[in-house]
């Protein structure tokens, strides 16, 4: 077994709301500073920069989970995460046939970058990202699952876009693997006052970070596992064999 | 005013199946929020959303609502319409936008009381 500090939601600068600062490569050179030994890219509805990351990370000796926050029709924000890349591109043609067509307003809501492992500008994308799918929360859970990847109900204590602001409460069958607490969530304590609320799902936390700052001070998870898998994680979220999740803890770095 | 009434003043489609429509509508209550529906609907109101998840019919069992409007031809799940069965829980579905309705729910005098 081995101990590593996780962060499975970041923002790349293909989310519009994000940074352009925020190029795989840069987060993964970060990841890396920082002793983050494992991250997710988890742009809005879309994974264009997450091979980028994969081959950062292979530089750098960091793990990348291929993911994406989907936005389901309920206008909820669910993180899905998958071992490899063929898995993550079959989910997206799932995707891509369930956007609403519209195109995004650069100027109002951001651009949306994709670039290369090196931080060379391949292309802007030119759907609207920042909107839900014709899709349900229900079925994004299901999809995902017979694809082999793992869903987690994101920021489950912000009012908007999580599942237990828009659907009230998680029925503990609803298929999540975790529900996520944001970094106020965490500090607030919500964790017993929403366990019934989410199903007594396991928490996890995790940076949402839209810049680097935020990536490098947000909150991961220390988990310790036999080796960075999805099945790894799912066996440490319930405390199996001696594996462990803890939620709320912080990269090190000095003043 | 009961159920049966208003589906017919507001020319709703009824969803669900074998349940009752003689209960009496006392106010009204909107949002697709359910977080804040859970919090702020009162017993026998009419609950006006677009949401169509089976969570709409566990929130109106809870406070004991006396209906569910979605509006805007939002998709109900089949097993939104179950669970609602299950527990006697009323859903209509209307062409009508949210907006269109609770006017419409405003001037039968909904509301006002």
């Amino acid at each position: 077994m081995r101990t590593f500090l996780v962060d499975l939601h970041i923002h790349s600068l293909l989310s519009p709301c994000a940074e352009v600062e925020m190029t795989p490569h840069h987060i993964v050179m970060r990841a890396a500073e920082f002793g983050i030994d494992a991250i997710a890219i988890t742009d809005h509805n879309a994974s264009a920069n997450v091979e980028a990351a994969l081959r950062a990370g292979e530089r750098y000796g960091v793990k990348v989970f291929p993911g994406m926050e989907v936005e389901c029709m309920e206008e909820a924000h669910i993180v899905v995460l998958f071992d490899c890349l063929t898995q993550l591109q079959a989910w997206q043609s799932i995707v891509d046939a369930r956007m609403n067509g519209l195109k995004n307003n650069a100027e109002k809501f951001g651009a949306q970058f994709v670039v290369d492992d090196d931080d060379n500008f391949i292309r802007e994308e030119e759907r609207l990202l920042l909107a839900p799918l014709q899709m349900t929360a229900a079925e994004v859970v299901r999809q995902v699952e017979a694809l082999g990847g793992m869903s987690i109900a994101a920021h489950v204590d912000r009012p908007a876009y999580s599942i237990v602001g828009q659907l009230g409460f998680i029925e503990p069958d609803f298929g999540f693997t975790a529900a996520e607490l944001s970094t106020v969530g965490w500090r607030n304590n919500l964790q017993s006052r929403l366990q019934r609320l989410t199903g007594f799902l396991p928490y996890v936390t995790n940076s949402d970070a839209h810049n680097i700052l935020d990536f490098v001070q947000g909150p991961k998870n220390l988990i310790t596992v036999q080796e960075l898998t999805l099945s790894e994680l799912k066996l440490a979220l319930k405390s199996s064999g001696g594996r462990l999740w803890q939620a709320g803890k912080f990269a090190k770095f000095e003043d | 005013m009961k159920v049966s009434e208003l589906m017919e003043a507001l020319n709703l489609k009824l969803l669900t199946k074998d349940v009752a429509l003689d209960g009496e509508v006392r106010g009204g209550y909107a949002s697709d929020l359910l977080s804040n529906a859970m919090g702020q609907a009162q017993p026998d109101m009419v609950w006006v959303t677009m949401q169509g998840h089976q969570n709409i019919a566990a929130v109106a069992s809870l406070i004991g609502l006396a209906a569910i409007i979605v509006a805007g031809d939002a998709p109900v799940a089949e097993d939104t319409l179950s669970k609602a069965e299950l527990n006697d829980v009323v859903i209509f579905a209307t062409e009508a936008s949210a907006f269109e309705v609770i006017g419409k729910l405003y001037e039968l005098g909904i509301g006002k009381e």
